[in-house]
Protein backbone atom coordinates (compact mmCIF):
# COMPACT_ATOMS: atom_id res chain seq x y z
CA UNK A 1 0.00 0.00 0.00
CA UNK A 2 0.96 3.38 -0.84
CA UNK A 3 1.34 5.95 2.33
CA UNK A 4 -1.24 8.67 2.57
CA UNK A 5 1.84 10.96 3.36
CA UNK A 6 5.22 10.95 4.24
CA UNK A 7 6.68 13.46 7.47
CA UNK A 8 9.95 13.82 5.56
CA UNK A 9 8.06 15.14 2.65
CA UNK A 10 10.63 17.46 0.15
CA UNK A 11 11.06 21.28 -0.46
CA UNK A 12 9.15 21.15 -3.20
CA UNK A 13 12.08 20.44 -6.11
CA UNK A 14 12.43 17.04 -8.01
CA UNK A 15 14.75 15.16 -6.95
CA UNK A 16 16.04 11.57 -7.80
CA UNK A 17 14.84 8.47 -6.54
CA UNK A 18 16.46 4.76 -6.94
CA UNK A 19 14.15 2.18 -7.70
CA UNK A 20 14.59 -1.58 -7.20
CA UNK A 21 12.24 -4.15 -7.80
CA UNK A 22 11.86 -8.12 -7.57
CA UNK A 23 10.54 -10.26 -10.20
CA UNK A 24 9.58 -13.47 -8.38
CA UNK A 25 8.88 -14.64 -4.74
CA UNK A 26 12.33 -14.99 -3.45
CA UNK A 27 14.06 -13.27 -5.63
CA UNK A 28 16.71 -10.66 -4.71
CA UNK A 29 15.98 -7.16 -4.70
CA UNK A 30 17.62 -5.56 -7.87
CA UNK A 31 18.41 -2.28 -9.28
CA UNK A 32 15.94 -0.90 -12.16
CA UNK A 33 16.69 2.36 -12.65
CA UNK A 34 15.54 5.79 -11.32
CA UNK A 35 12.67 8.14 -11.38
CA UNK A 36 12.64 12.43 -10.20
CA UNK A 37 9.90 13.17 -7.86
CA UNK A 38 8.97 15.99 -5.52
CA UNK A 39 8.63 13.75 -1.96
CA UNK A 40 8.87 10.19 -1.64
CA UNK A 41 5.20 9.72 -2.28
CA UNK A 42 5.02 10.70 -6.04
CA UNK A 43 8.22 9.10 -6.64
CA UNK A 44 6.31 5.83 -5.70
CA UNK A 45 3.61 6.60 -7.77
CA UNK A 46 6.01 7.08 -10.33
CA UNK A 47 8.25 3.88 -9.65
CA UNK A 48 4.47 1.76 -10.01
CA UNK A 49 3.80 3.62 -13.45
CA UNK A 50 7.46 3.35 -14.77
CA UNK A 51 8.31 -0.33 -13.31
CA UNK A 52 5.29 -1.90 -12.58
CA UNK A 53 2.08 -1.18 -14.55
CA UNK A 54 2.55 -4.07 -17.05
CA UNK A 55 2.45 -6.40 -14.00
CA UNK A 56 6.97 -6.99 -14.11
CA UNK A 57 7.35 -6.25 -10.58
CA UNK A 58 6.05 -7.68 -7.41
CA UNK A 59 7.92 -5.40 -5.09
CA UNK A 60 9.47 -2.12 -5.23
CA UNK A 61 11.68 -0.43 -3.04
CA UNK A 62 12.00 3.48 -3.71
CA UNK A 63 14.75 5.07 -2.37
CA UNK A 64 16.04 8.58 -1.91
CA UNK A 65 19.76 9.03 -3.85
CA UNK A 66 20.49 11.25 -1.53
CA UNK A 67 19.92 8.81 1.58
CA UNK A 68 22.39 6.18 0.10
CA UNK A 69 25.87 5.84 1.47
CA UNK A 70 28.08 5.70 -1.48
CA UNK A 71 32.02 4.58 -1.42
CA UNK A 72 33.41 5.10 -4.74
CA UNK A 73 37.09 5.70 -3.76
CA UNK A 74 39.05 3.73 -5.42
CA UNK A 75 41.89 4.09 -3.04
CA UNK A 76 40.21 1.78 -0.73
CA UNK A 77 38.39 -0.45 -3.36
CA UNK A 78 41.23 -1.32 -5.56
CA UNK A 79 43.99 -0.80 -3.88
CA UNK A 80 47.63 -0.35 -5.76
CA UNK A 81 49.50 -2.79 -3.81
CA UNK A 82 49.66 -6.75 -4.12
CA UNK A 83 46.78 -8.10 -3.00
CA UNK A 84 46.56 -11.76 -4.30
CA UNK A 85 46.93 -13.06 -0.74
CA UNK A 86 43.81 -12.21 -0.05
CA UNK A 87 42.16 -14.62 -3.13
CA UNK A 88 41.60 -18.02 -2.85
CA UNK A 89 43.68 -18.75 -5.80
CA UNK A 90 46.62 -21.57 -5.51
CA UNK A 91 44.24 -23.29 -3.10
CA UNK A 92 44.27 -27.20 -4.75
CA UNK A 93 41.31 -28.75 -3.40
CA UNK A 94 40.64 -31.77 -5.61
CA UNK A 95 42.66 -33.95 -3.36
CA UNK A 96 41.12 -32.49 -0.07
CA UNK A 97 37.65 -33.19 -1.68
CA UNK A 98 38.30 -36.42 -2.53
CA UNK A 99 39.74 -37.86 1.00
CA UNK A 100 36.83 -35.95 2.37
CA UNK A 101 34.21 -38.23 0.08
CA UNK A 102 36.11 -41.45 1.04
CA UNK A 103 36.02 -40.81 4.87
CA UNK A 104 32.46 -39.82 4.66
CA UNK A 105 31.40 -42.76 2.17
CA UNK A 106 29.42 -40.31 -0.15
CA UNK A 107 30.58 -40.76 -4.05
CA UNK A 108 30.76 -37.71 -6.43
CA UNK A 109 27.00 -38.47 -8.07
CA UNK A 110 25.27 -39.21 -4.53
CA UNK A 111 26.27 -35.67 -3.16
CA UNK A 112 22.95 -34.06 -1.89
CA UNK A 113 20.26 -33.46 -4.45
CA UNK A 114 18.80 -29.56 -5.13
CA UNK A 115 22.38 -28.53 -3.95
CA UNK A 116 25.59 -27.64 -6.11
CA UNK A 117 28.02 -30.05 -6.21
CA UNK A 118 31.32 -28.30 -4.45
CA UNK A 119 33.81 -27.19 -7.38
CA UNK A 120 36.15 -30.24 -8.27
CA UNK A 121 39.34 -28.64 -8.78
CA UNK A 122 40.59 -24.63 -7.83
CA UNK A 123 38.25 -23.06 -5.63
CA UNK A 124 37.84 -19.37 -6.11
CA UNK A 125 39.02 -17.39 -9.22
CA UNK A 126 42.63 -18.01 -10.84
CA UNK B 1 -58.35 6.21 -11.42
CA UNK B 2 -56.51 3.28 -10.32
CA UNK B 3 -53.22 2.84 -12.12
CA UNK B 4 -52.68 0.05 -14.26
CA UNK B 5 -50.81 -2.78 -12.09
CA UNK B 6 -47.33 -3.27 -13.81
CA UNK B 7 -47.15 -6.77 -15.10
CA UNK B 8 -43.73 -8.64 -13.84
CA UNK B 9 -42.38 -8.50 -17.56
CA UNK B 10 -42.79 -4.90 -18.07
CA UNK B 11 -40.93 -4.48 -14.36
CA UNK B 12 -38.16 -6.38 -15.89
CA UNK B 13 -37.98 -4.58 -19.06
CA UNK B 14 -37.94 -1.37 -16.92
CA UNK B 15 -35.02 -2.56 -14.65
CA UNK B 16 -33.11 -3.49 -17.88
CA UNK B 17 -33.34 -0.13 -18.92
CA UNK B 18 -32.52 1.60 -15.55
CA UNK B 19 -29.50 -1.05 -15.68
CA UNK B 20 -28.15 0.06 -19.14
CA UNK B 21 -28.57 4.19 -17.62
CA UNK B 22 -26.52 3.28 -14.58
CA UNK B 23 -24.15 0.78 -16.80
CA UNK B 24 -23.85 4.01 -19.31
CA UNK B 25 -23.17 6.59 -16.72
CA UNK B 26 -20.17 4.55 -15.37
CA UNK B 27 -19.28 3.98 -18.62
CA UNK B 28 -19.37 7.51 -20.21
CA UNK B 29 -18.04 9.01 -17.08
CA UNK B 30 -14.57 7.01 -17.15
CA UNK B 31 -14.31 7.42 -20.73
CA UNK B 32 -14.23 11.31 -20.81
CA UNK B 33 -12.43 11.85 -18.01
CA UNK B 34 -9.89 9.34 -19.60
CA UNK B 35 -9.36 11.36 -22.86
CA UNK B 36 -9.55 14.49 -21.03
CA UNK B 37 -6.73 13.68 -19.01
CA UNK B 38 -4.88 12.31 -21.84
CA UNK B 39 -4.67 15.69 -23.17
CA UNK B 40 -1.59 16.09 -20.94
CA UNK B 41 0.79 13.30 -22.78
CA UNK B 42 3.73 15.42 -23.79
CA UNK B 43 3.00 18.15 -21.78
CA UNK B 44 2.50 17.09 -17.84
CA UNK B 45 4.75 19.29 -15.92
CA UNK B 46 7.72 16.49 -16.17
CA UNK B 47 8.78 13.12 -17.79
CA UNK B 48 7.45 11.25 -14.72
CA UNK B 49 4.20 12.68 -14.09
CA UNK B 50 3.52 12.65 -18.00
CA UNK B 51 4.04 8.27 -17.78
CA UNK B 52 1.67 8.73 -14.90
CA UNK B 53 -1.07 10.77 -15.91
CA UNK B 54 -1.09 8.85 -19.41
CA UNK B 55 -1.31 5.91 -17.72
CA UNK B 56 -3.66 6.59 -15.27
CA UNK B 57 -6.02 7.89 -18.04
CA UNK B 58 -5.38 4.82 -19.67
CA UNK B 59 -6.92 2.77 -17.10
CA UNK B 60 -9.80 4.86 -16.93
CA UNK B 61 -10.56 3.92 -20.61
CA UNK B 62 -9.95 0.18 -19.52
CA UNK B 63 -12.35 0.74 -17.06
CA UNK B 64 -14.57 2.21 -19.49
CA UNK B 65 -14.48 -0.66 -21.79
CA UNK B 66 -15.43 -3.12 -19.33
CA UNK B 67 -18.45 -0.88 -18.28
CA UNK B 68 -19.03 -1.09 -22.10
CA UNK B 69 -18.78 -4.90 -22.53
CA UNK B 70 -21.64 -4.81 -19.94
CA UNK B 71 -23.78 -2.89 -21.66
CA UNK B 72 -23.04 -4.54 -25.22
CA UNK B 73 -24.04 -7.90 -23.63
CA UNK B 74 -27.46 -6.50 -22.19
CA UNK B 75 -28.22 -4.64 -25.58
CA UNK B 76 -26.35 -7.12 -27.63
CA UNK B 77 -24.52 -4.26 -29.21
CA UNK B 78 -20.57 -3.69 -29.50
CA UNK B 79 -18.69 -1.88 -27.57
CA UNK B 80 -17.16 0.13 -29.73
CA UNK B 81 -20.17 1.33 -31.20
CA UNK B 82 -21.22 2.00 -28.10
CA UNK B 83 -18.14 3.90 -27.35
CA UNK B 84 -17.31 6.05 -30.34
CA UNK B 85 -20.32 6.32 -32.89
CA UNK B 86 -22.91 8.02 -30.52
CA UNK B 87 -23.59 12.06 -31.26
CA UNK B 88 -22.32 14.19 -28.47
CA UNK B 89 -25.37 14.96 -26.53
CA UNK B 90 -26.27 10.92 -25.94
CA UNK B 91 -22.91 11.18 -23.78
CA UNK B 92 -24.43 10.35 -20.22
CA UNK B 93 -21.24 11.37 -18.25
CA UNK B 94 -21.58 14.20 -15.22
CA UNK B 95 -20.89 17.73 -15.16
CA UNK B 96 -18.11 17.76 -13.64
CA UNK B 97 -15.88 16.09 -16.47
CA UNK B 98 -17.52 18.52 -19.30
CA UNK B 99 -15.14 21.43 -18.26
CA UNK B 100 -12.25 21.33 -19.82
CA UNK B 101 -9.24 20.33 -18.75
CA UNK B 102 -7.20 24.20 -17.72
CA UNK B 103 -4.30 24.66 -15.95
CA UNK B 104 -2.97 21.48 -13.78
CA UNK B 105 -4.29 22.96 -10.92
CA UNK B 106 -7.95 22.65 -12.53
CA UNK B 107 -7.50 18.78 -13.87
CA UNK B 108 -6.17 17.79 -10.28
CA UNK B 109 -9.07 19.20 -8.56
CA UNK B 110 -11.12 17.52 -11.01
CA UNK B 111 -9.63 14.35 -10.85
CA UNK B 112 -9.25 14.26 -6.97
CA UNK B 113 -13.14 15.08 -6.47
CA UNK B 114 -14.16 12.62 -9.11
CA UNK B 115 -11.86 10.16 -7.59
CA UNK B 116 -12.97 10.33 -4.26
CA UNK B 117 -17.11 10.62 -5.40
CA UNK B 118 -16.56 7.28 -7.51
CA UNK B 119 -14.62 5.53 -4.90
CA UNK B 120 -18.13 6.26 -2.35
CA UNK B 121 -19.68 5.18 -5.46
CA UNK B 122 -17.62 1.86 -6.31
CA UNK B 123 -17.68 0.76 -2.33
CA UNK B 124 -21.57 0.72 -2.60
CA UNK B 125 -21.99 -1.05 -6.73
CA UNK B 126 -19.33 -3.80 -4.87
CA UNK B 127 -22.29 -5.32 -3.01
CA UNK B 128 -24.71 -4.92 -6.21
CA UNK B 129 -27.51 -7.72 -6.58
CA UNK B 130 -26.18 -7.79 -10.84
CA UNK B 131 -23.59 -9.93 -10.26
CA UNK B 132 -21.25 -8.86 -13.50
CA UNK B 133 -20.95 -5.35 -12.48
CA UNK B 134 -20.48 -5.96 -8.99
CA UNK B 135 -17.40 -8.24 -9.60
CA UNK B 136 -15.90 -6.14 -12.19
CA UNK B 137 -16.51 -3.22 -9.55
CA UNK B 138 -14.00 -5.29 -7.20
CA UNK B 139 -11.33 -4.83 -9.70
CA UNK B 140 -11.41 -1.33 -10.99
CA UNK B 141 -11.83 -0.44 -7.42
CA UNK B 142 -8.49 -2.13 -6.95
CA UNK B 143 -7.44 0.31 -9.50
CA UNK B 144 -9.22 3.69 -8.64
CA UNK B 145 -7.31 3.71 -4.75
CA UNK B 146 -3.92 4.50 -6.49
CA UNK B 147 -5.56 7.22 -8.51
CA UNK B 148 -7.37 8.77 -5.39
CA UNK B 149 -4.07 8.35 -3.58
CA UNK B 150 -2.45 10.42 -6.19
CA UNK B 151 -4.96 13.13 -6.55
CA UNK B 152 -4.74 12.91 -3.15
CA UNK B 153 -0.83 13.72 -3.25
CA UNK B 154 -1.24 16.47 -5.55
CA UNK B 155 -4.11 18.36 -4.27
CA UNK B 156 -1.88 18.57 -1.03
CA UNK B 157 1.21 19.66 -2.71
CA UNK B 158 -0.95 22.09 -4.33
CA UNK B 159 -2.50 23.43 -1.31
CA UNK B 160 0.27 23.27 1.15
CA UNK B 161 2.77 25.90 -1.37
CA UNK B 162 1.27 28.63 -0.70
CA UNK B 163 1.59 31.74 -3.30
CA UNK B 164 0.46 30.74 -6.95
CA UNK B 165 0.06 26.91 -6.24
CA UNK B 166 -2.35 27.43 -3.28
CA UNK B 167 -4.24 30.08 -5.65
CA UNK B 168 -4.80 28.06 -8.90
CA UNK B 169 -6.14 24.97 -6.60
CA UNK B 170 -8.61 27.88 -4.94
CA UNK B 171 -10.06 28.61 -8.29
CA UNK B 172 -10.14 25.53 -9.94
CA UNK B 173 -12.46 24.29 -7.04
CA UNK B 174 -14.23 27.29 -7.42
CA UNK B 175 -14.77 26.63 -11.14
CA UNK B 176 -15.79 23.05 -10.88
CA UNK B 177 -16.97 22.18 -7.36
CA UNK B 178 -20.12 23.40 -8.35
CA UNK B 179 -20.35 20.24 -10.27
CA UNK B 180 -18.84 18.16 -8.25
CA UNK B 181 -21.98 16.16 -6.61
CA UNK B 182 -22.89 15.49 -10.51
CA UNK B 183 -20.79 12.55 -10.13
CA UNK B 184 -23.49 11.09 -7.13
CA UNK B 185 -26.44 12.55 -8.00
CA UNK B 186 -29.26 10.36 -8.80
CA UNK B 187 -30.13 8.72 -11.82
CA UNK B 188 -33.83 9.25 -13.42
CA UNK B 189 -34.25 5.44 -12.57
CA UNK B 190 -32.87 5.42 -9.31
CA UNK B 191 -35.77 4.11 -7.50
CA UNK B 192 -35.80 1.14 -9.21
CA UNK B 193 -32.48 0.56 -9.39
CA UNK B 194 -32.41 0.89 -5.62
CA UNK B 195 -35.24 -0.91 -4.82
CA UNK B 196 -33.82 -4.35 -6.57
CA UNK B 197 -30.25 -3.78 -5.20
CA UNK B 198 -28.73 -2.84 -8.81
CA UNK B 199 -27.75 0.18 -7.01
CA UNK B 200 -27.57 -0.60 -3.37
CA UNK B 201 -27.71 3.27 -1.79
CA UNK B 202 -29.42 6.23 -3.30
CA UNK B 203 -27.35 9.37 -4.52
CA UNK B 204 -28.46 11.28 -1.51
CA UNK B 205 -26.36 8.69 1.32
CA UNK B 206 -23.70 8.42 -1.29
CA UNK B 207 -23.58 12.28 -1.37
CA UNK B 208 -23.56 11.77 2.35
CA UNK B 209 -21.02 9.46 2.96
CA UNK B 210 -18.98 11.62 0.62
CA UNK B 211 -18.88 15.00 1.88
CA UNK B 212 -17.77 13.43 5.17
CA UNK B 213 -15.11 12.04 3.87
CA UNK B 214 -13.75 14.73 2.26
CA UNK B 215 -14.53 17.48 4.14
CA UNK B 216 -11.82 16.68 6.63
CA UNK B 217 -8.92 16.64 3.67
CA UNK B 218 -10.20 20.31 2.80
CA UNK B 219 -10.31 21.19 5.98
CA UNK B 220 -7.25 20.34 6.72
CA UNK B 221 -5.74 22.16 3.60
CA UNK B 222 -7.62 24.99 4.31
CA UNK B 223 -9.46 24.51 1.42
CA UNK B 224 -13.10 25.71 0.32
CA UNK B 225 -15.58 23.88 -1.82
CA UNK B 226 -18.70 25.70 -2.89
CA UNK B 227 -22.25 25.10 -2.38
CA UNK B 228 -23.40 22.33 -5.24
CA UNK B 229 -25.16 23.51 -8.30
CA UNK B 230 -28.59 22.88 -8.34
CA UNK B 231 -28.27 21.65 -11.99
CA UNK B 232 -25.39 19.05 -10.71
CA UNK B 233 -28.11 17.48 -8.40
CA UNK B 234 -30.83 17.56 -10.86
CA UNK B 235 -31.30 13.92 -12.34
CA UNK B 236 -32.50 15.66 -15.47
CA UNK B 237 -29.86 18.03 -15.82
CA UNK B 238 -26.37 16.53 -13.95
CA UNK B 239 -25.69 14.35 -16.83
CA UNK B 240 -26.97 16.07 -19.92
CA UNK B 241 -26.56 19.31 -21.66
CA UNK B 242 -22.76 19.16 -22.18
CA UNK B 243 -21.66 22.04 -23.28
CA UNK B 244 -19.04 23.74 -25.68
CA UNK B 245 -15.65 22.01 -24.22
CA UNK B 246 -17.30 18.58 -24.68
CA UNK B 247 -18.59 19.05 -27.81
CA UNK B 248 -14.32 19.75 -28.90
CA UNK B 249 -13.33 16.86 -26.87
CA UNK B 250 -16.30 14.63 -28.85
CA UNK B 251 -15.00 15.85 -32.26
CA UNK B 252 -11.24 15.20 -31.16
CA UNK B 253 -11.78 11.15 -29.66
CA UNK B 254 -14.24 10.45 -32.91
CA UNK B 255 -12.31 11.88 -35.24
CA UNK B 256 -10.34 8.93 -36.14
CA UNK B 257 -13.29 6.64 -36.07
CA UNK B 258 -15.58 8.91 -38.23
CA UNK B 259 -12.61 9.27 -40.88
CA UNK B 260 -14.15 5.59 -42.20
CA UNK B 261 -16.96 4.57 -39.95
CA UNK B 262 -16.76 1.20 -42.08
CA UNK B 263 -12.98 0.55 -41.39
CA UNK B 264 -12.24 -2.58 -39.84
CA UNK B 265 -9.82 -1.99 -36.81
Amino acid sequence: MLPRGDPRQGDGNLEPFEVFRQEREGEPMRHGGSVVAPDPTLALHYARELYARRGESLRLWVVRRADIVELDDQDLLNPPLDRSYKKPGGFVMRDKLARARERTGQSKRTASPGRPAPADDQAGSP
Amino acid sequence: MIARARLPRDRERDLEKATSELLLALADDDFVLGFADSEWTGIAPYLEEDVAMSSMAQDELGHAAAYYGLLADLSAGDPDRIAYDRPADAFRHCRLVDHGRGDWARTMARRWLYDSANAVRLEALAGSANRPLADLVVKVRREETYHLLHGEAWLERLARHHGEPHRRLAEALELVGPDAPSVLAPLPSEALLVDAGIQPLPGAELLTRWSARIEPVLGRLGLDLPAAAPAALDPRTARSGHGAAFTWLWTEFSSVRALDPRATW
